[in-house]
């Protein structure tokens, strides 16, 4: 895994790079900060669409289903106490030609995925402070 | 909190604009609320959920999953947002006079 960097540009906006990528996170004006991207809990929906959509739409390839692309709709519930993603809300737009055995399993599949695996198991969060 | 005029009477709303006096809610609450939100004119779907957040709400003293919205509604996530563009809990929960869902982003 590369190693990723997390760079202060200006009041809570942070530029966060990965093997050469570079993405913007910023708070909502109402939290304080100038809405200048995605904010950091944010990205947690982001990561979950698109690894549904990936692997999703991989599956699909490889079976032959080229009526349509996947795509995904999703929303976050928040929750308090402390404040924090309570649920994550999905919806996986399939090919037409996906027949519904497929689209059953497929379901079943999206939870074995890695982001949401991840997040239904809940991985070690380690932090050190400097 | 300030007072703002809402169908027609003074209303007591947050930052955010919420009502918080859940019994001063009528439809015509709910209709200057959905202007605030970019809803010009509320429909049946609209009133749909509206109506559905708000039994769900007088019911269970909460507001109802999202999932539990789209399934009981049936109405996709998309078209959730579609219809109220900040979303079911700041724009439907809003419209309807639900108190303000809590939590960062």
């Amino acid at each position: 895994m590369d190693l990723i960097t997390v760079t202060r540009e200006e009041g809570l906006r942070f530029s966060v790079e990965l093997r050469g990528h570079v993405m913007t996170t910023d708070m909502s004006v109402a939290e304080g900060g100038q809405d200048g991207g995605p904010s950091p809990v944010e990205y947690l929906g982001v990561a979950s669409g698109a690894c549904l959509a990936t692997m999703v739409q991989a599956y699909c390839d490889a079976r032959g289903y080229t009526d349509g692309d996947v795509s995904v709709s999703l929303t976050l519930e928040l929750v308090e106490n402390p404040n924090r993603v309570g649920g994550i809300v999905l919806d996986v737009e399939l090919p037409k030609d996906v027949p519904e055995d497929d689209r059953e399993k497929l379901k079943k599949m999206a939870l074995r995925m890695p982001v949401p695996a991840t997040l239904r198991d809940g991985p070690r969060v380690d932090i050190e402070m400097f | 909190m300030s007072m703002v005029e809402l169908g027609g009477k003074q209303v007591e709303i947050d930052e955010d604009g919420f009502i918080q006096d859940p019994d001063v809610w009528d439809e015509a609450v709910a209709a200057d609320l959905a202007k605030t939100e970019g809803v010009d004119d509320l429909g049946d779907n609209h009133w749909k959920l509206v109506n559905y957040l708000r039994d769900y709400y007088l019911e269970y003293n909460m507001a109802p999953m999202i999932r539990k919205l789209c399934k009981q509604t049936g109405f996709s996530l998309k078209e959730v947002y579609d219809l109220f563009p900040s979303g079911p809990a700041k724009g439907a929960c809003k419209v309807a006079g639900l108190p303000k869902p809590t939590g960062c982003v």
